[in-house]
């Protein structure tokens, strides 16, 4: 089984390392110090297991399983917190080891992983939509969008998002004159979203209503939206009650 | 609550008490031979139950007339006027009874003329007598609320001071330091062995600290030293920190733990979310009547304005409000690559080197 080693502490991934050169059938496929390193080495790697740290600086260790989507190798998630568990287990992690780690759980988690690598689990198929879900942390919306471009990693903060459009099977996300694409549904990405902030205008686009100038009657039972950098968007008639709800 | 009408036991034994007054002016006037003792028993023992009951609603009187918070000549002057109503209205009583016995026939032909004085005197030494009890009976009360209340208020300190201790200690500090000592042991036991000494030093010092008011900035910022050396070893050489304080400023007081808080926050809040790590800068100094503090860190530009740090800086704030009202002020600088917070706090110098010389 090979192994990769994710967490922004040298020192932890020096005691699993430890701990996992004691076992015959693992090999180190490599150490990733953040995020950004674990996405580019879990694709450029051959690697069967994450070890996976969640609190990492830019990238937590939900987001690294995001942007892997259908290409993520198993993970077992290594932390401090106990807080993430359930969502863990949504996105079907073998395990959840706390810090810190106990060798005689780790050794449990590896035999799951063993397991689960020889009779993968059917289910795992929808992972990539419930993983995008179980981003955002519990409680609370979601903060930042995190967004595959080629090799590079885009990570937005939701406050500097201007509107999102659905375009066939993915999003056009229009960020400070940017546009980015990213594969997911318009209604995902809704759900996790402070609906105070975002709001479906129209069937296809997402607006937040920080960037509203004006807005003027269109046609019967349409508007156009004006934003504040002078582009505007279709609004529909159950958009227009959507806003109204909010802005009231 | 009346601590007489509010138990049926409690008012038994008191119109009980009043019987024995009753039989006590029964004998009285047996004595003098002007009647009967059967005579002088059926008149005088209603009597001083009647005595008994028109007294209790001076409880209400006794509670909002406490001798140390009415002037004398009020206090005088209520009683005297509530006394002469009651003995009033009871010789009136007493005259009444003497009319029922008469038409009952049961009038052993009593001179009034020598009960009157007698009953005067009777009925003065009862409304005294009831009078002290009831205040009495207040100061008890009081007595018995006074420490119900001072139990209450040491209660309440105690479980400020652990809160206080439990919000100090942020569980996952203690896990990640485990963490990084469990990595340590297989290493480099030396390093291993420093880290349990810092951790020990950290906690035993919080504990100390955590139990006084206020302690020398020069003590807080050894805390935080030993705070920032444990971190140091989980962040490695993400984390950098400088220290800006003139000799004048370390004499001064300021209160115990407040500005651990601040740098574990510049740490979870800062450091933790920046790829190459940051800065945590303490600086100090006494401009005037004030001591300046400021804790700055480096941040992550791109990081929500959602941020909750919240939490912390508002236990700080209420802290320094609570400790100085408005002579103390703390403004917070959120800039896009520096978070500040800067405190003015009154400068006071710890008095006696005695404070520090255990170090």
């Amino acid at each position: 089984m090979r192994v990769l080693i994710v967490d922004d502490e040298t020192l932890a991934r020096a005691y699993l390392a430890e701990q996992l050169a004691e076992v015959a059938d693992i090999q180190i496929a490599g150490q990733a110090a953040n995020g950004f390193e674990a996405v580019k080495m879990a694709e450029e790697l051959p690697c069967d297991l994450l070890l996976l740290d969640v609190q990492m600086p830019k990238l937590s260790g939900f987001e690294v399983m995001e942007l892997l989507g259908e290409r993520a190798p198993a993970v077992i998630f290594v932390t401090a917190h106990d807080e993430f568990a359930v969502q863990a287990f949504q996105i079907h992690a073998v395990d959840y080891l706390l810090k810190p780690v106990e060798p005689l759980r780790l050794q449990q988690a590896l035999q799951r992983a063993r397991e689960r690598l020889q009779d993968p689990d059917p289910d795992r198929v929808a992972v990539s939509a419930q993983v995008a879900l179980a981003a955002r942390p519990p409680g609370q919306w979601l903060e930042r969008v995190v967004i595959r471009d080629g090799a590079r990693v885009h990570v937005l903060a939701i406050h500097t998002v201007d509107f999102v459009e659905a375009e066939d099977d993915y999003l056009v996300i229009a960020a400070g004159g940017k546009r980015h694409r990213k594969q997911q549904t318009l209604a995902q990405l809704e759900a996790q979203l402070d609906p105070a902030r975002f709001v479906r205008i129209h069937r296809s686009f997402l607006l937040n209503v920080e960037r509203i100038a004006r807005i003027e009657p269109y046609a019967k039972d349409s508007w156009q939206v004006f934003l504040s950098d002078g582009s505007h968007l279709p609004m529909s008639r159950s958009g227009y009650q959507r806003l109204r709800t909010v802005l009231d | 609550m009346h601590p007489i009408l509010s138990n049926r036991g409690r008012l038994l034994g008191y119109l009980l008490l009043w019987v024995t007054f009753g039989a006590l002016i029964a004998g009285v006037i047996a004595v003098t031979g002007e009647a009967t003792l059967r005579w002088a028993e059926i008149f005088a023992i209603p009597l001083a139950v009647v005595m008994g009951l028109q007294c209790l609603p001076c409880w209400y009187l006794v509670r909002g007339l406490a001798p140390a918070d009415v002037p004398t000549w009020r206090l005088m002057g209520t009683w005297l006027g509530t006394g002469l109503v009651l003995l009033t209205l009871w010789l009136a009583v007493a005259t009444l009874w003497l009319r029922v016995l008469k038409y009952a026939n049961l009038n052993p032909n009593v001179d009034p003329g020598t009960l009157i004085p007698l009953l005067v005197f009777a009925g003065s030494v009862g409304v005294l007598i009831a009078i002290l009890g009831l205040y009495s009976a207040a100061a008890s009360e009081r007595s018995r609320d006074a420490e119900r209340r001072s139990l209450q208020l040491r209660t309440l300190a105690r479980e400020a001071e652990m809160s206080f201790l439990r919000r100090q200690l942020d569980p996952h500090f203690l896990f990640n330091s485990l963490n990084s000592v469990a990595a340590l042991i297989g290493s480099d036991a030396v390093a291993a062995r420093r880290m349990c000494l810092l951790m020990a030093d950290f906690f035993r010092k919080s504990l100390k600290f955590g139990a006084q008011q206020t302690i020398a900035l020069a003590d807080e910022l050894t805390l935080i030293d030993t705070f920032l050396a444990i971190e140091e070893v989980r962040f490695g050489n993400r984390l950098r920190r400088g220290l800006d304080v003139s000799e004048e400023a370390l004499t001064m007081l300021v209160p115990a733990l407040l500005l651990q808080p601040l740098v574990e926050n510049a740490v979870h809040h800062g450091i933790a979310h920046l790829l190459s790590g940051g800065e945590i800068k303490v600086s100090a100094k006494v401009r005037g009547s004030l001591l300046d503090i400021v804790v700055q860190n480096s941040c992550d530009p791109d990081r929500p304005i959602s941020r909750s740090t919240g939490l912390g800086l508002a236990n700080v704030r209420g802290r320094v409000e609570s400790m100085y009202g408005t002579r103390a002020r703390m403004d917070v600088e959120n800039e896009p690559e520096t978070f500040k917070v800067l405190l003015a706090l009154p400068a006071t110098p710890v008095e006696a080197p005695s404070a520090r010389s255990d170090r």
